[in-house]
C-alpha cells in the first residue's frame, strides 16, 4: 500500500510537469493547426540551457527558468511568422509541408545537441537537491515537488492569459476562425507567432523542470515529443482543458508500469497505449476545441 | 491501359535511358577502388529505401514516420534466421523477412491508415519506437546487445545484390504506379479520398497494398543490410534515423516522382559520407537533414527533381539561371 501511494504521489508530480509540457502544443495546435513535431526539441533545448545557465554563471534552475522562459518565448516569436508563412502557403498539403518543415527544425535540434553535447547526459543540481519531505509512508522529493508547483503555476498563468485578457480574446478568436478574427482587427499573423513564442517558452520551461528531475541528452527529444503527442491525443488535439487529465494519466501509467512491471519497460507500453488510444479515439477522449 | 499506345517514343527515351544506367551501374565495380564501391552500394540502398518510402508518402499522401520498423523487421529476421541454432543461408532468409514485414504491414496498415495527415505520422511512429522498444526488451533478438552475422566478405556481392534490389523496386514502383490501374487508384486516393471512394475505388484496400508493397521492399534492403554489416542493434536498424533520412531524400528530390526519391537518396548520402570522411563523424549530417527539409519546404516543396523536369516552376528557375550566364 505504501508503494502505491508513493508511486501515485510520483505519478502527480510527474504528470505536472507533462501538463506544463503539453499545454502550449496544444494551444499551437488549437490557434495554428501545426502539429509541432519539434515539440521534444524544445524540452531538450531548455533543459540544455539550464545547464549551462548552472555551470557558466551558476544560476540556480529555478531562477533560470525565467531566464530560459524569455529567451524561448523570443526564439519562438522569431520562429513564429514562417511556421505561418508554411501552414497558410497555397501548397498542395500545406498542413503535411509544415509537418515537414517542425520535422526539420526537430532534426536540426536533435542533431545541433548531438554535436555540440555529444550522447552524455547532464543533469541540473539546486539548492533542494537530496532534500526530502516525508508526509506519514510517503517520501516527496522537494525538488519534484517545486518542480510542480512551477509547472502548474506557468499552467495557470496560460489559463489567466486565455480567458482574461485582451490578447487571450484574441488567441481565442483565431481559433475560432483566422478569417472572422482578421475582420474583427485581430493581427493574425502577429498573434499566431506570439502565440508559437508561448508554446516554445512552456515546453522549454518544462524542459529545465525536467533537467532538475532527471536529466538530459540528445535522445529525451524523441521520448517528449511522444509524450507531448500522448497527452494531446488522449486530451484530443486542440483541447487546452483535457491536456489536465491527459498529462496526469499519463504521469500515473509512467510511474506505475515503472513500479509494477519494470522500467524497462514503461516506454514500451506508453508507445503501445498511444498507438491504441491513436486507432481508437484518433479525435481524443476527453474534449476538443480551446 | 488500353487507350495508351503501348510504345511511345518517350517511353523507349526512358527505357533506354535507364538501360544505360543500370548498365553503366553494373560497370562501375569494376573502376572503382572499395572504399568507393561501399559508398555506392549504400546509395543504392539508400535509393531503394527512399522509393520505397515514396510509395506511401509521395503517391499516397501518407507521411509515415515508422518505415524504420519495417527495416528492422527485415534485418532482424535475417539475423535470427542466420544464428549459428538455425543456420539459414542468407537468400532463404529473405523470403520470411518479406512475408512477415507484408503480415505486420497488413495488420497494422488497415487500422493506421484511416488515421489521416499527422494522425497518421504519429501513429505511425508511435509504432515504430514501439517495436524498437520491444526489440530492446526480447532474449531471442539479443536484446540491447544486438545480434551477429556470419560474415561474408565479398563487397561486390553486396554491390551487385543492392543493385539487383534497387534497380527491381523502380521498375516495379514505375510499373504499378505510373503504368497501371493501381497507380491511378493511388492517386485519386492522395489526390481526394471521398472522391476516389466514390467512384468505386476500394480506398481501404489501396492504402494496405500500397502500404504493404513499401514495407516489403523497405525489409528487403534491411534483410541486405543486415548481412552486409554483419552486426545489428535495436539503434542501427530500427533507430528514428532510419526514417528520417527516407523522409529527407524523398522531400528533397520529389515527393510522388518516380526520380526524385533517387535524385535525393544519391545526393544526401554522398553529403553524408563526405562529412563522415571530413569530420571524421557524421553527427553533424543531422542538423544538416534538418535545415535541408527545412529549406526545401520553404523554397522548393516539389523537390530538386521539378528544377530537372518540365514543371513550371522549375523551367521558371532554369531559364533565370540561364539568362544570367
Amino acid at each position: 500500500m505504501d508503494l502505491f501511494l508513493q508511486t501515485l504521489v510520483n505519478g502527480i508530480l510527474i504528470g505536472g510537469i507533462l501538463i506544463c509540457l503539453t499545454i502550449g502544443f496544444q494551444l499551437t495546435f488549437g490557434v495554428l493547426h501545426v502539429i509541432d513535431f519539434a515539440v521534444g526539441g524544445w524540452t531538450m533545448l531548455g533543459g540544455y540551457t539550464a545547464y549551462w545557465l548552472v555551470t557558466l554563471a551558476g544560476i540556480d534552475p529555478f531562477i533560470s527558468i525565467f531566464l530560459v522562459f524569455a529567451l524561448f518565448l523570443l526564439i519562438g516569436r522569431g520562429l513564429g511568422p514562417l511556421i505561418y508563412h508554411v501552414r497558410t502557403s497555397r501548397y498542395a498539403r500545406p498542413d503535411l509541408m509544415a509537418l515537414a518543415f517542425t520535422f526539420g527544425i526537430f532534426l536540426f535540434m536533435r542533431g545541433g545537441a548531438l554535436w555540440l553535447w555529444s550522447y552524455n547526459s547532464r543533469s541540473v543540481d539546486s539548492v533542494l537537491s537530496g532534500q526530502f519531505l516525508s508526509l506519514g509512508p510517503v517520501t516527496i522529493p522537494l525538488m519534484r515537488l517545486s518542480a510542480f508547483i512551477l509547472a502548474m503555476m506557468f499552467s495557470l498563468g496560460l489559463f489567466i492569459l486565455l480567458y482574461r485578457s485582451r490578447f487571450g480574446m484574441a488567441v481565442r478568436a483565431l481559433a475560432q476562425n483566422h478569417d472572422h478574427a482578421g475582420l474583427m482587427g485581430v493581427d493574425v499573423k502577429r498573434v499566431s507567432a506570439w502565440v508559437y513564442g508561448i508554446y516554445t517558452a512552456l515546453t522549454a520551461s518544462a524542459g529545465v523542470l525536467i533537467a532538475t528531475i532527471y536529466s538530459v541528452n540528445p535522445s529525451v527529444g524523441i521520448r517528449y515529443t511522444l509524450f507531448a503527442f500522448f497527452v494531446a491525443v488522449l486530451a484530443g488535439l486542440g483541447s487546452v482543458g483535457g491536456v489536465l487529465v491527459a498529462g496526469l494519466a499519463l504521469g500515473l501509467l509512467e510511474a506505475y508500469v515503472a513500479t509494477y512491471i519494470g522500467a524497462r519497460y514503461s516506454l514500451l507500453i506508453v508507445f503501445g497505449t498511444l498507438y491504441l488510444v491513436l486507432l481508437v479515439a484518433p479525435k481524443g477522449v476527453l474534449g476538443r476545441g480551446i | 491501359m488500353a487507350s495508351k499506345p503501348v510504345l511511345t517514343p518517350k517511353l523507349i527515351v526512358r527505357t533506354l535511358l535507364f538501360g544505360a544506367i543500370v548498365i553503366a551501374l553494373a560497370v562501375l565495380p569494376a573502376l572503382i577502388d572499395s572504399y568507393t564501391l561501399r559508398i555506392a552500394t549504400g546509395a543504392l540502398m539508400w535509393a531503394g529505401l527512399a522509393c520505397a518510402w515514396n510509395i506511401v508518402g509521395g503517391y499516397a499522401g501518407y507521411i509515415s514516420f515508422g518505415h524504420s520498423a519495417f527495416f528492422g523487421i527485415g534485418a532482424y529476421t535475417t539475423a535470427i534466421l542466420m544464428q549459428s541454432n538455425i543456420g539459414a543461408s542468407f537468400f532463404v532468409t529473405l523470403l520470411p523477412a518479406i512475408l512477415l514485414s507484408i503480415a505486420v504491414a497488413v495488420v497494422i496498415g488497415g487500422p493506421t491508415m484511416r488515421l489521416r495527415g499527422a494522425y497518421f505520422a504519429i501513429a505511425t511512429w508511435a509504432f515504430a519506437e514501439m517495436l524498437m522498444q520491444l526489440v530492446t526488451v526480447l532474449d531471442f533478438t539479443g536484446g540491447t546487445a544486438g545480434l551477429s552475422l556470419p560474415a561474408y566478405l565479398n563487397e561486390f556481392f553486396f554491390y551487385y545484390i543492392m543493385l539487383i534490389a534497387s534497380a527491381a523496386s523502380f521498375i516495379g514502383v514505375w510499373l504499378l504506379i505510373e503504368r497501371s490501374r493501381f497507380g491511378f487508384r493511388i492517386k485519386a486516393l492522395r489526390d481526394d479520398e471521398p472522391a476516389a471512394e466514390s467512384l468505386g475505388i476500394r480506398t481501404n484496400l489501396v492504402k494496405v497494398q500500397s502500404f504493404a508493397l513499401s514495407a516489403a521492399i523497405t525489409a528487403l534492403f534491411g534483410s541486405i543490410y543486415a548481412y552486409w554489416t554483419t552486426y545489428i542493434d535495436p539503434h542501427s536498424v530500427m533507430g528514428p534515423e532510419i526514417t528520417d533520412q527516407m523522409v529527407v531524400m524523398v522531400l528533397l528530390g520529389g515527393l510522388g516522382t518516380v526520380w526524385g526519391p533517387a535524385l535525393g537518396a544519391v545526393l544526401l548520402w554522398i553529403t553524408n559520407r563526405y562529412i563522415w570522411s571530413t569530420f571524421g563523424d557524421t553527427v553533424i549530417y543531422l542538423p544538416v537533414l534538418g535545415i535541408i527539409i527545412a529549406l526545401v519546404v520553404l523554397f522548393l516543396p516539389n523537390g530538386l527533381i521539378s528544377l530537372i523536369v518540365g514543371r513550371q516552376r522549375g523551367k521558371e528557375l532554369i531559364s533565370r539561371i540561364l539568362g544570367k550566364l
